[in-house]
């Protein structure tokens, strides 16, 4: 595998993951505006969509303040947007084109209806429906062509590499949405709103991540924010779980034939010991610092990004 | 009975209104209006549709080619190019069994002659002294490289890959247009639109015995590895492409799929002790045999040109050592400068000793005073080129440009007439094309590029080719990046 196949494909898989992330937060938070109950004004919602996805401090070093139509705009449609939802799909498309000779052409044929769908959206601004549209046609195409990641590549460092990447890229976005959310709790909390505000912000959590319905099944309660940290944290069942997919960047990394290294500093070391630590945490560890400990678990998921970043060149 | 009769006017409306083209060769027609032969079941399959389906069909391939990214890229300011598809024609082209066995002996005895010639000019050099090729216009090349000199690539192969362009004239008869002898591209295309046209009509297949083209990328890949250096087993082959903004990108990956090697960039591949490896994520991996489908002159920064970012500094040592191949060998270049083409002739003639199958087509040379006061006085009926570009760039076309345009073109004829030869207009066959924005088919212009494959003791022509059809009315340039499409080309099996 040429080195720079191995990143074409692990940045696709990446970029794949974010869009899909992005979108699915987008679609929950701004449409939960709609029925927002008192005092989850639409300015709090859109703090949060802006602060998960870094656009906060790309608008804030500019003082410039957006209305919720630029907000939208700016996170899904704006090419000029590093961390837009089209930019993802663009970057996602140029990684496949250039590793279009490695990965099947159902797969490649995807990613270039993908890309084709989301530039007919060339509205400047996207109307309440639109929003909803928008959103849900890049969730829907993400998951088609991860049908096609899963169904027709050989599992071998092909599929393992973009599986890599769109492991690591998940439990990077599952970690801001908690972090987003957690910042959004505390707010709430000091504010004395209740019970009924919490449940509403917990749900709002799970659906981001598409665990509303798991949970439930898994929890047979109305979400509170222990079950809740547990579920989408620890529970190695659930594909959308940090530890599900710490797990699952760890067994990518011993499936890709590549100079391994399992010394201090290796990606594989690094790993290893993510998945260590997690495996013997207890909701109860978390929620005595939840913020902190979710601070750390980003920087900790950065740097093993930047790791395998290093070895792949 | 109604509904049959209300069908049959349809089908008289597809082609009713058909302009016959006077002066020119119609490959569908006959001057009389009637249908040629071989094209009568395409006809009577093309006539139960409406133009209304014909539109649908269209659009629908369109869409195939969209979503399969079978695009190519056009220069432009902005630096990443702009994506289109190359636009494809419903109408096939034929070529009958007869026909075609007289271009595949022309175009084979061709590059014979060419091959031969190169591996002349890059040792003892016979032609030249003989007289036959002036010396000059070969020294005065820039695709003439010291580099290649008395260095005898495997099989004494150098154009392993050549797309020879044809036409036909309003005699009925094909010329040679020009060689391309510098990796030509559009064989992907040939491959994808036979496979659009099966998606679109499958059942016109059942009326023809069509010769098939699928088998190009395995003879691609034998070609490649019967001149793999000596000693090697099972060679690693690989495909070089400048990367994903290049104009052909479609192409250097469709090709490395199909025939199911490793595409790689400059930036892949490095030379250690005189051989060249690629960068794997197991460490680095030897590479023997390098389609490259980049330009000489970007191939090896120590030896061409210093900036290149798109090549492997120290190739061309690995490559006289013996211990690569590179295809096309480089320096090829030489042999299919325009001003070189007047004398494929007598090359075949020289080297083979058999008289030419296929024509030229009749060349002023500008450097020549005789020529060159021909083209000053007669460049209204001439079309004149530039001998070192392709893609269309830089045609004068004598009828059709304006007064100022051709004061301005002789000027800069002048200021370099080595640069520059003329051909008198030549009148490209039309052929029955759909034309979207008529919604109707009408007569355009086409050519016929064919794909040559030679290796160590092999060799291969592509059955058909690519026809290019120039899209634009009365346009006589087929190059896609200038408006161009293309059409399946079938060859009749009987």
């Amino acid at each position: 595998m040429l080195s720079r196949i191995a990143n074409n494909l692990f940045w696709m898989g990446r970029y794949l993951e974010r869009a899909l992330h992005t979108a699915r937060y987008v679609n929950v938070h701004y449409f939960s505006t709609l029925d927002a109950p008192l005092l989850s004004r639409k300015e709090f919602v859109l703090d949060s969509i802006s602060s998960m996805t870094g656009l906060a401090y790309e608008y804030e070093d500019k003082g410039e303040d957006l209305d919720d139509e630029e907000l939208v705009y700016r996170i899904t449609m704006d090419e000029n947007n590093p961390v837009s939802i089209k930019t993802a799909i663009f970057c996602a498309r140029e990684n496949a084109r250039g590793a279009r000779d490695t990965i099947s052409s159902e797969l490649w044929e995807s990613v270039n209806k993908f890309y084709h769908s989301v530039n007919a959206y060339n509205h400047t601004n996207l109307n309440h429906e639109q929003v909803l549209g928008y959103t849900d046609m890049v969730v829907d195409q993400c998951l088609i062509v991860q049908g096609y990641i899963s169904h027709t590549l050989l599992h071998n460092d092909i599929w393992s590499l973009v599986q890599l990447g769109m492991s690591i890229e998940a439990a990077g976005q599952l970690t801001r949405i908690l972090i987003a959310k957690a910042k959004d709790i505390l707010r709430v909390e000091n504010q004395n709103l209740g019970k009924p505000v919490e449940t509403y912000q917990c749900i709002t959590l799970l659906k981001s991540a598409e665990a509303f319905d798991m949970s439930r099944i898994f929890y047979k309660n109305v979400p509170n924010l222990t079950d809740t940290l547990e579920f989408l944290i620890l529970n190695k069942d659930f594909p959308r779980s940090l530890i599900y997919n710490l797990e699952a960047v760890s067994t990518c990394l011993n499936k890709i034939k590549m100079i391994k290294g399992n010394e201090k500093g290796s990606p594989e070391f690094f790993a290893g010991k993510m998945n260590a630590t997690f495996s013997y945490l207890t909701v109860e560890d978390i929620e005595e610092d939840i913020l902190p400990f979710l601070e750390k678990t980003l920087d900790d998921v950065y740097k093993l990004g930047e790791l395998i970043i290093r070895r792949l060149s | 009975m109604k509904q049959s009769q209300s069908q049959s006017q349809a089908v008289a409306s597809v082609f009713a209104s058909y302009p016959l083209s006077k002066n020119l060769f119609d490959e569908v027609f006959e001057p009389t209006g009637a249908v040629k032969s071989c094209y009568k079941n395409v006809m009577s399959f093309f006539q139960k549709f409406s133009l209304e389906d014909i539109k649908k069909l269209n659009e629908f391939t369109k869409l195939l080619f969209f979503n399969q990214g079978v695009t190519f890229a056009v220069y432009s300011d902005n630096l990443k190019g702009v994506e289109r598809i190359f636009p494809f024609d419903l109408f096939p082209r034929i070529i009958p069994n007869d026909e075609w066995e007289g271009l595949e002996k022309g175009i084979l005895q061709r590059n014979r002659a060419i091959n031969m010639f190169l591996h002349d000019l890059y040792h003892g050099k016979k032609i030249l002294k003989d007289g036959i090729v002036p010396a000059e216009l070969i020294f005065s090349s820039n695709y003439y490289l010291k580099e290649m000199m008395d260095f005898n690539p495997p099989g004494n192969i150098y154009t392993h890959i050549s797309g020879t362009d044809l036409i036909k004239h309003k005699d009925g008869e094909y010329y040679i247009l020009e060689d391309n002898l510098r990796c030509p591209s559009g064989v992907s295309y040939v491959l994808s639109n036979r496979e659009a046209m099966k998606r679109a009509f499958p059942k016109l297949f059942l009326n023809y015995k069509i010769s098939p083209v699928h088998d190009y990328p395995e003879q691609l890949l034998s070609i490649l590895k019967s001149v793999a250096p000596e000693g090697i087993d099972n060679p690693t082959v690989v495909i070089l492409t400048p990367g994903i903004y290049n104009s052909a990108y479609y192409e250097h990956s469709f090709l490395a799929q199909s025939i199911g090697i490793q595409l790689v960039e400059g930036r892949d591949l490095y030379v250690d002790r005189n051989f060249v490896y690629m960068k794997t994520l197991q460490g680095p991996q030897r590479v023997d045999v390098i389609y490259r489908r980049v330009d000489d002159e970007f191939i090896d920064p120590l030896c061409f040109r210093k900036d290149s970012v798109l090549g492997i500094p120290g190739i061309m040592a690995c490559y006289r050592e013996g211990n690569v191949t590179i295809i096309n060998a480089p320096g090829t270049g030489v042999a299919d400068d325009k001003a070189v083409y007047t004398y494929i002739p007598a090359i075949i003639k020289y080297y083979l000793s058999e008289e030419p199958i296929l024509k030229n087509v009749h060349t002023y040379r500008c450097e020549v005073d005789e020529d060159y006061k021909f083209v000053t006085e007669n460049i209204s009926n001439l079309v004149v080129k530039p001998v070192d570009e392709s893609g269309g760039y830089g045609v004068l076309i004598g009828d059709r440009a304006t007064e100022t345009q051709k004061e301005n073109y002789l000027e800069k004829i002048k200021s370099n007439r080595r640069k520059y030869i003329a051909q008198p207009i030549m009148s490209l066959s039309v052929h029955s094309t759909f034309i979207e924005e008529a919604s109707d088919f009408e007569p355009r212009h086409i050519d016929l590029r064919s794909f040559c494959l030679m290796g160590k003791n092999k060799e291969f022509v592509l059955k058909g080719g690519l026809s290019r059809v120039a899209l634009k009315k009365g346009s006589l340039i087929v190059n896609s990046s200038q408006g161009g499409g293309s059409k399946d080309t079938w060859v009749l099996e009987e």
